[in-house]
C-alpha cells in the first residue's frame, strides 16, 4: 500500500518527488566531466577502456544513485534512533564498499580500502548525524567495513569475472539505496520537509566525488599486484 | 518535465555511455605469438618463507618465458598473475604453465591474484 503511495509520491512536491530529478542531474554532471576528460586527456592514455571504462562507469552510476538517499535525509533534517542508524549503515556501507570496490580493483586494496573507508565513513558520518551520537558511531562502523570489504572483494575476483560482479554489485546495491529512499519515505510520510534546497549539492558532490574517483583510479597511488 | 521523460532521459544516457564502454573496452589482444624453437626460458616457482621462491626472476626480453609452480605453492597463491603483461591463470598442477613473451624491459611485479604472495620479473 505505502509502496503504492511512494511509486505516486516519486511524482509529488515533496523531497520524493526530487529524488530521479536528482539522479539525472548527478549523471549529468559525472558524465559530462567524464566526457570532457576523456576528450582531451584519458583517451590518450594506452588501454584507457579496457582497464579503467567500466569503472569510472559504474563509479559515476553509483555517486548518481547514492546523492539521493542524502538529498532525502537532508530535506527531513532529523530521524527517530533506529531510522538514523539504519541509514548511517546503509549509507556508509553501501559508499564505502562501493568506492572501495573499483577503486581495489585498479589500484590494490590497501589504497582500494582506504579510499573506500574515506568515502564510507564520511558519508556514513555525515548522514547517520541525523539521530545524533547512535547514528553517528553506525556511519563509522559501516564506513569502515564497506571500504575495507569493498576493496578485498574485488581484489578477490581479479581473476575471476570481476567485470560481471562489478555490475552485479552495483546493481545490488542500488536496489538497497532504493529500499533506503522507501524506508526514510515511510518514516517520514507524516512530516513535514525541514529544508528546502536547489542542485547545487548534487552537482557539487558530483564534480568532487567524479573527479577525485577519477584521479585516483588513473593517476592515483598503486600498490600490491598493481606496482 | 515529468518524472516518466526523465526516466527515458536517464535510461537513454546509461544505456548509450553503457554501450560505449563496453564497444571500445575489449581489450586489443595481439594474435597469439607462435614460440619456435626450443628456446624458451623456463622457470619453476616453490614456496619459501609464505612467498614465491625464487622471488626475483631475471629473463631476457624477446624469449618467451614459461612460469610453471611446484606442488609446493598451495591454495590462492596458485592463481598467478604477470598484470603488465596480460597474464592471469590458475595453475592447477606442476605441470600447468603459463608462457608469455616480455616484450618490454624493465621491472614488473608477479603474484597471486590476492597480491599476498608476490615477486619481481626483471626483463633485461
Amino acid at each position: 500500500m505505502s509502496l503504492k503511495l511512494f511509486v505516486k509520491e516519486l511524482n509529488g512536491n515533496r523531497v520524493e518527488g526530487e529524488l530521479i530529478r536528482t539522479i539525472l542531474y548527478s549523471l549529468l554532471v559525472s558524465f559530462g566531466l567524464l566526457a570532457l576528460l576523456y576528450f582531451f586527456k584519458l583517451r590518450y592514455i594506452e588501454n584507457f577502456m579496457p582497464k579503467y571504462g567500466l569503472l569510472l562507469f559504474l563509479s559515476a552510476l553509483s555517486y548518481s544513485i547514492l546523492l539521493p538517499s542524502i538529498r532525502q535525509v537532508r530535506a527531513y533534517k532529523e530521524f527517530a534512533c533506529m531510522s538514523g542508524m539504519m541509514i548511517g549503515m546503509t549509507v556508509g556501507m553501501i559508499s564505502g564498499f562501493l568506492a572501495g570496490f573499483y577503486v581495489g580493483a585498479a589500484n590494490g586494496m590497501f589504497y582500494g580500502s582506504l579510499f573506500g573507508m574515506m568515502i564510507g565513513i564520511t558519508f556514513g558520518v555525515y548522514n547517520g548525524l541525523c539521530c545524533g551520537i547512535m547514528g553517528f558511531m553506525e556511519g563509522i562502523t559501516a564506513g569502515f567495513m564497506g571500504g575495507l570489504m569493498g576493496a578485498m572483494s574485488s581484489i578477490m575476483m581479479i581473476n575471476d569475472h570481476l567485470k560481471a560482479a562489478s555490475i552485479i554489485m552495483f546493481i545490488i546495491s542500488s536496489f538497497i539505496l532504493i529500499g533506503l529512499n522507501y524506508m526514510i519515505y515511510k518514516e517520514t510520510k507524516e512530516n513535514e520537509r525541514q529544508v528546502n534546497e536547489d542542485y547545487i549539492f548534487t552537482v557539487f558532490a558530483s564534480l568532487i566525488l567524479t573527479s577525485v574517483t577519477t584521479w585516483m583510479i588513473i593517476f592515483g597511488p598503486r600498490g600490491g599486484i598493481f606496482s | 518535465m515529468k518524472n516518466a521523460t526523465i526516466l527515458i532521459i536517464i535510461a537513454t544516457i546509461v544505456v548509450s555511455v553503457g554501450a560505449f564502454v563496453l564497444v571500445n573496452g575489449n581489450v586489443k589482444e595481439n594474435p597469439d605469438e607462435e614460440i619456435k624453437g626450443n628456446n624458451i626460458q623456463e622457470i619453476t616457482l616453490g614456496i619459501k618463507n609464505y612467498n614465491y621462491y625464487p622471488n626475483t626472476i631475471t629473463v631476457k626480453e624477446g624469449i618467451p618465458v614459461r612460469i610453471s609452480l611446484d606442488k609446493s605453492v598451495t591454495g590462492c597463491l596458485r592463481s598467478f598473475t604477470i598484470r603488465d603483461f596480460g597474464v592471469a591463470k590458475v595453475l592447477r598442477t606442476p605441470e600447468d604453465y603459463i608462457e608469455f613473451v616480455p616484450d618490454k624491459k624493465g621491472t614488473f611485479t608477479f603474484a597471486c591474484s590476492m597480491g599476498m604472495g608476490r615477486g619481481k620479473l626483471i626483463v633485461e
